[in-house]
């Protein structure tokens, strides 16, 4: 029998390793798409696309209008109306990754072929993060848009710092990332009906974020977690490369340059990546003790 | 083996029928909710704190804008009430699309019993965590914010609540009914009726900010008059900021609640003969 | 005569959607079936994969509205009189993840007695005996998420007969079962329907030997169509007048066989290749034919390892129906639908 056309069976699976992490986001990110784009009505996902974030804006949009008898022209409109838009992605990319683990866990039960697959979990799961981070990327353009024509938000395009931007908004959605990943390994080990809690989570760092207030707000004994939060400094890098002069009007973080934000973003997102890693690692040899990847538990 | 197969031969069930095996069916169905909360108690956590913090955000946001003070008892009011709305739409409305997915969508319909009796075994299951979730936000948010209130009319107070209850469910039904014919896209519409609803009907602020119009369209959310009449009942400055007045408010959430239970009945009754001619029912396209 | 269930020219189209794309086509699940079951009968519907087993007994579960033609279960139209039907009927299909993985086995069962207005006592009692019957009855208390598949199926198979049904529908009951326990259900469906002649059972199959040790009465159905019903052994019988051999050689892959096929004789041939040798099944016209097919495997020089008559099975009768065997039918992907 003629061998020389066969590959040695180890350097095969040195290859297949090698290539197992942009294997499994490639493949992952596909199969999330195919899931994602699944509408049967293009029209009325275009209506979802448009109608969900302007809702959420438009709460804080009425709560500003009603007390401040409609002043979009201060900086706290501004400050507050970006924060929200950007805010998006955290649901997006957050619940994005820690919902894979759910879905495919009790609705199509593929989770346990996904462990015995020689795949890469993580980079999986964040594969399946990207569909979303795209309706999200939809989302957040869509709202600023409408803002930008109807609400007097003012950006001017030309002084916009876009290199600042671009950098600040991938190192950020990399951190939403891990930080859906440690939510991840938090959902392999709980039943269905905590199927919210990426977005549950998101909606409380709302809070402690600097999203949609100044951090000064919040009373002292709870507004240091805001500092350590990695959201808090992406969302202000944001704001500050799209509208530096509304940064300026705030006192929070008023003390760093743009590059100490940077750093410390760049610092905390390290810090977040290695958490994310030992947390997973650890629920998911958890989950396997218990014999929880199989676990079926709606109700 | 024969012995027992003898045994089992001679004994003919007695089954209940009518309203016997409605309430059967509605406490069989609760069983499920009530039991997993139990065995399961991770939710506390993530039903209750998580939720408590986001309420907070709105909260500091109004203060960050200097609003007055009882516009904080609006947010904690609302948020308190997000609870059944949340109930409504994701443990009730949309959980017959999961049902259909687990299999047990058939069952439920194959047997005697009625499907309101179900939906309302999930509602009233689904309550323990949803009443716990609501009154956590509210004392909490009560304390930490230092809300006050004013109750003019416990009577009123309770009697809004409820009617607001029936209504919402009832209208939680006919959305359920709905869902009979959905696949996937049940769950996408669950998820885009959430953040609309909390806008229009004014969880976070009075509805009378809108116009007349916009505002009387969103009246025809339970939760929207229901909100509004328990903030004027509660809050010395509720009445001013008022849609309508309390008393009219609960004439039209009767007839709310009316129309709702009787729609429920109607539309799940003919959609579930509609999905069952058109094949829906055992269907799986996720 | 009342039969506890009957069908008249039942139909049932689907109309299965394409890729975004592309236009929706037909889909024929049922075509016209006929069958009528007298009470205290055990029915079987014998078909491979997607022949319409399934979607009849979704209609006569309530499930489904035929879109052409009528059904009827003990009496009742399973269209118009629904609610009615409901409270005597109940249904188990093979392979089903139903209930609550939070609760136990026994809680399962319970919730879903009461959904049929079982008093609870009595039902606790029933679930307690029919476990016991299914060997189960270790595993009253673990939670159903614990199960394997198989205890799984057969807390699915207690379920249906929990609730003391007139008429009881059985969707392939015996998958994810091991021979043992798959054995010990069969013999309890016997029963269950020889102990009270008002109950009457369906079982759909595509295990020839479950229909042929199981069933009264056979429903051979393909494409949606009821090719032939009768008792398996009468319907065996009609196949007595042919004589069936089958033929080991070595193995013969790739190799054409329209030399045999077309013998004159030979009513159906089935070729069949293994690892270490090739199986021939012929169905003759008469047994002189056999050595007109000895002299032909001669001539081409084809090595005959073992042959052996045999009597006809529902296999055979498949065959014959239908030109392949069902596990052709099945590999050959033949969709109706189901």
């Amino acid at each position: 029998m003629d061998t020389s056309g066969i590959t040695p069976h180890k350097r095969v699976m040195e290859r297949a390793a090698g290539r197992g992490f942009w294997r499994s986001f490639r493949t992952a990110t596909w199969l999330g798409w195919q899931i994602e784009s699944n509408w049967t009505d293009p029209f009325l996902f275009a209506i979802y696309s448009f109608i969900k974030p302007i809702s959420t804006a438009a709460i804080l949009v009425v709560m500003y209008g009603i007390i401040t008898q409609g002043n979009f022209e201060s900086p706290i409109f501004t400050y507050m109306y970006l924060g929200n838009a950007f805010y998006i992605y955290v649901g997006a990319v957050m619940a994005g990754v820690s919902w894979a683990v759910i879905d495919d866990r009790e609705h199509y039960k593929t989770l346990k072929y996904m462990y015995v697959a020689p795949i890469n979990i993580p980079m999986y799961l964040c594969g399946r993060g990207v569909a979303k981070f795209i309706v999200g990327t939809i989302s957040v353009l869509i709202t600023i848009v409408f803002g930008m024509l109807f609400l007097h938000l003012r950006i001017e395009l030309a002084e916009v710092k876009w290199p600042l931007f671009f950098l600040a908004l991938i190192i950020g959605v990399f951190m939403l990332a891990m930080m859906g990943l440690i939510l991840a390994g938090v959902t392999l080990l709980i039943a269905h009906h905590v199927w919210f809690l990426g977005e549950g989570v998101a909606g409380a760092l709302y809070l402690f974020s600097g999203a949609i207030f100044p951090l000064e707000v919040l009373p002292p004994a709870i507004r240091w977690i805001g500092y350590v939060i990695p959201i808090t400094y992406w969302l202000e890098l944001l704001r500050r490369s799209l509208v530096g002069e509304v940064a300026d009007a705030f006192p929070t973080l008023q003390n760093l340059s743009n590059e100490q934000i940077l750093g410390i973003l760049i610092g905390l997102t390290i810090i977040f990546t290695v958490l994310a890693i030992f947390v997973f690692r650890w629920a998911e040899l958890r989950a396997k003790e218990l014999g929880l990847i199989d676990m079926v538990t709606n109700y | 083996m024969s012995d027992r197969i003898s045994a089992l031969g001679q004994l003919r069930a007695k089954k209940a029928t009518g309203f016997m095996l409605s309430i059967k069916t509605v406490i069989a169905r609760a069983y499920p909710r009530v039991i997993g909360a139990q065995r399961e108690k991770s939710w506390m956590f993530f039903d209750v704190f998580l939720p408590m913090l986001a309420v907070s955000a709105y909260v500091f946001v109004y203060r960050a804008i200097n609003a007055p003070k009882e516009y904080i008892g609006f947010v904690v009011v609302g948020g308190a009430m997000t609870a059944f709305w949340l109930n409504v739409l994701w443990s009730m409305s949309s959980q017959l699309y999961w049902e259909k997915e687990q299999g047990n969508l058939s069952l439920y319909i194959m047997a005697p019993n009625s499907m309101m009796a179900i939906l309302l075994g999930m509602a009233l299951g689904g309550m323990l965590m949803t009443a716990l979730r609501a009154a956590a936000i509210l004392a909490l948010g009560s304390l930490l914010f230092n809300v006050e209130y004013e109750v003019a009319s416990f009577w009123q107070l309770f009697a809004v609540f409820l009617l607001t209850m029936v209504a919402l469910y009832g209208m939680g039904m006919m959305s359920a009914s709905l869902f009979l014919l959905l696949s996937r896209e049940a769950w996408h519409l669950a998820n885009l009726a959430q953040e609309p609803i909390y806008l229009v009907s004014g969880f976070y602020f009075p509805i009378s900010s809108f116009s007349f119009w916009i505002a009387a369209g969103a009246s025809l959310i339970p939760l929207t008059l229901g909100l509004d009449a328990m903030r004027q009942l509660v809050f010395p400055s509720g009445p001013a900021l008022g849609f309508l007045t309390v008393n009219t408010e609960i004439l039209l959430l009767v007839v709310l609640s009316v129309v709702f239970v009787l729609g429920a009945r109607f539309l799940l009754v003919h959609l579930e003969k509609l999905a069952i001619r058109e094949g829906r029912l055992t269907e799986s396209r996720r | 005569m009342n039969f506890a269930i009957k069908t008249e020219e039942l139909g049932r189209v689907y109309k299965i959607r394409g890729g975004k794309k592309s236009e929706p086509r037909e889909l024929i699940a049922l075509n016209r079936v006929n069958i009528e079951v007298k009470p205290g009968e055990l029915f079987g519907l014998l078909g491979p994969n997607g022949a319409g087993k399934t979607t009849l007994i979704k209609i006569l579960t309530t499930l489904l509205a035929p879109t052409q033609g009528k059904a009827w279960v003990t009496g009742l139209d399973v269209e118009q009189e629904a609610e009615k039907v409901r409270p005597r009927i109940n249904m188990v299909s093979g392979g089903e993840s139903s209930g609550y993985g939070l609760l136990t086995v026994r809680e399962n069962l319970w919730m879903f007695s009461q959904f049929y207005g079982l008093d609870s006592g009595e039902s606790n009692r029933r679930i307690k005996e029919l476990l016991d019957v299914v060997g189960m009855g270790d595993r009253i208390n673990t939670k159903s998420s614990d199960l394997s598949t198989g205890l799984r199926q057969k807390m699915n198979i207690v379920r249906g007969f929990l609730t003391d049904p007139q008429v009881l529908f059985l969707d392939e009951p015996t998958l994810g079962l091991d021979v043992g326990a798959a054995r010990d259900v069969r013999q309890f469906i016997r029963q269950w329907v020889d102990l009270d002649p008002t109950r009457t059972l369906l079982l759909t199959t595509h295990y020839m030997v479950e229909a042929d040790e199981l069933c009264d009465r056979v429903a051979i159905i393909n494409g949606g169509k009821v090719l032939a019903c009768d008792t398996p052994s009468r319907l065996k019988h009609d196949l007595q007048s042919d004589a069936i051999f089958r033929i080991e050689t070595t193995p013969l892959p790739g190799r054409d066989m329209q030399s045999l096929q077309s013998l004159p004789g030979v009513k159906q041939f089935i070729h069949r290749e293994k690892d270490d040798r090739s199986v021939m099944e012929f169905v003759l016209a008469e047994e002189q034919v056999f050595s007109a097919v000895i002299n032909q495997l001669s001539t081409e020089d084809i090595p005959i390892h073992n042959f052996q008559k045999r009597e006809p099975t529902l296999e055979d009768v498949f065959v014959n129906l239908v030109g392949s065997s069902m596990s052709e039918v099945e590999g050959s992907g033949r969709e109706s639908g189901s």
